[in-house]
């Protein structure tokens, strides 16, 4: 059985109401372990609903979701959460500010697991903590001590991707991390991202508003609109693919213009 | 002497009764970000539960361990309202608080429970060989020491993180796995355990359990914790515990003097009441640590 799969899943928000939308219909897919998927699309096509459903925000309407091997369709987020790392768009999200950034990672480093009366910080985690901030090239490694809420947030969006991966998942979810943060910055998570999934072999899914991004990085690039995924590229196909072709191939699936207001559309 | 020995020494007996309260406060309001008033309610459940039990010939030890069971249980309940039935954390601690008013009254039988002449642990504590002048202030010191070690200790463990981080970001909590609803559960449940104990204390050291006595407990406990943050600060976790408790006393010692100037016992809510007020609108007062969920 292929790693992650996703079967026939709907769901909408504001059943029986004026606003109803369906934010996933009927929505298939299905990723083979050390997949590394980037999803595109315009606004509201369902992108974040996507990883919510894998995460389990919410119980979707319909359809259900294995993720190696296990049925997750009935399990609250927090259960979920021993298979799956998140990272949010919002840099505030994924960490506890008022906490210390060796507490931050203590917390990681039990994802999943039972949390019990033992010492959540000894010499050995630190130690290991620090080898794995190291990694990362910020100088975090040297302030185990400060305090989240001190960090830029381009800092506390790579913190929070080593606190996703510290404990290592089945799947790791993102979703637009580099949007809130300056070109740059972006820049920099963006390959610290690529070097972990690639060197771990993660199974990703990967949120992003830039098209550019989705096809350098990963293996594969799903688009989609309105619920639906409209393309899935992976292998040849999407080596030729340019930014131009995507915008094309959307306006013939779709019948309307791709707008993303944090979209990059430059090359 | 405007300000005498006498004066402290019975200030700072008190404090550290209440300290015991404020520490269940900050649980609750800072640790968790929940503000439960349930407060009011479990701290005369833990006086009735301790004044009955004397008054029915039992240990007044066993009055005070069984308090905090009551305690405890009056905080799950709070927390069940919140976390299973949707109920928003201030209206589900209103909820318990009032349904907690007849509760009491059923434990105690009538409004006031009397104590005179009847054993507390203060006299056990005398008995054994500590000068009678210093027996409150020798539980109350023993008693705030090892809850603070206790609570310093909880807080470095596994669980104390998630706890902590619980009151901090929800989101992020539940992205690491942790369930989010079980940590509000325990941190109401052991907030309002060390409420009620207070109130046990309390009622054992004044002689009588009463039905009002929980009145304005949540916003003492407030200004306990307030004041012991501005003059201590919060930088690390060991010192904002110290912090509360000292903030306990130095509020006892303040509310001495204003009614050593002559105003009444019943005017002192009132002066707390403003006092809170003051703390959360005055800048300079809040510092670095903003009280979120206080203020609109």
């Amino acid at each position: 059985m292929a790693e992650l799969v996703i079967k026939e899943v709907t769901k909408a928000f504001n059943k029986g109401t004026i606003n109803e939308k369906t934010a996933l219909d009927d929505l298939s897919l299905t990723l083979e372990k050390g997949d590394f998927v980037t999803v595109i699309g315009s606004n509201g096509a369902g992108k974040s609903s996507l990883l919510n459903a894998i995460a389990g925000l919410w119980p979707v309407d319909k359809g259900r979701i294995w993720l190696a091997g296990q049925d997750l369709t009935g399990l609250p987020d927090y259960q979920r959460a021993a298979l799956i790392g998140r990272v949010f768009q919002d840099p505030m999200l994924g960490t506890a500010a008022s906490m210390t950034i060796e507490e931050n990672l203590a917390l990681a480093a039990k994802r999943g697991m039972r949390r019990g009366l033992k010492k959540a910080l000894t010499y050995q985690r630190r130690k290991q903590m620090k080898e794995e901030l190291a990694k990362l090239g910020l100088g975090l490694e040297n302030r185990l001590i400060t305090p989240v809420g001190l960090l830029s947030g381009g800092q506390r969006q790579a913190l929070t991707l080593l606190m996703a991966i510290y404990q290592e998942p089945q799947l790791l979810l993102l979703d637009e991390h580099t949007a809130a943060l300056d070109p740059k910055t972006g820049e920099v998570v963006l390959k610290l991202t690529k070097n972990i999934v690639e060197s771990l072999k993660l199974t990703t899914i990967m949120v992003t508003h830039n098209i550019k991004d989705a096809l350098k990085i990963g293996n594969r690039t799903i688009m989609m609109h309105e619920g639906r995924i409209v393309l899935d590229i992976s292998g040849p196909q999407r080596e030729q693919m340019t930014t131009e072709d995507i915008l094309r191939l959307f306006a013939e699936t779709s019948g309307s213009q791709f707008s993303n207001d944090r979209m990059l559309l430059v090359q | 002497m405007f300000i005498n020995l006498n004066l402290l020494l019975g200030a700072t007996e008190l404090g550290l009764i209440y300290a015991i309260m404020a520490l269940g406060v900050y649980l609750t309001f800072r640790t968790l970000d929940f503000p439960d008033l349930t407060v009011d309610g479990s701290f005369t459940l833990g006086a009735a539960v301790s004044a009955v039990l004397i008054a029915g010939g039992h240990s007044p030890w066993l009055g005070l361990l069984l308090a905090p069971v009551a305690g405890i249980l009056a905080g799950l309940a709070t927390g069940v309202l919140h976390t299973r039935f949707k109920i928003t954390p201030l209206l589900a601690g209103i909820l318990t608080m009032t349904a907690l008013y007849s509760v009491n009254l059923r434990v105690m039988g009538k409004a006031n429970v009397p104590l005179l002449g009847l054993p507390s642990i203060y006299d056990t504590l005398a008995r054994s060989g500590i000068p009678e002048k210093y027996a409150v202030l020798a539980f109350g010191v023993g008693c705030v020491v090892l809850l603070v070690f206790l609570l310093y200790w909880l807080f470095q463990t596994e669980l104390g993180l998630a706890l902590r981080a619980t009151g901090d970001n929800e989101t992020m909590i539940k992205s690491l796995g942790i369930n989010g609803n079980s940590m509000k559960l325990l941190g109401l449940g052991l907030g309002n355990g060390l409420v009620a104990l207070s109130g046990a204390a309390i009622a054992q050291f004044q002689g009588f359990a009463d039905m009002s006595m929980g009145i304005g407990m949540i916003i003492a406990g407030l200004a306990s914790v307030i004041i012991g943050e501005v003059l201590l600060g919060s930088r690390s976790l060991l010192r904002v515990l110290i912090a509360v408790v000292g903030g306990s006393v130095v509020y006892r010692v303040i509310i001495a003097i204003v009614l050593r100037l002559g105003f009444q016992a019943t005017d002192m809510k009132l002066f707390t009441a403003a006092l809170v007020v003051l703390a959360l609108t005055v800048p300079q007062f809040r510092g670095k640590q903003e009280y979120d969920s206080l203020r609109r």
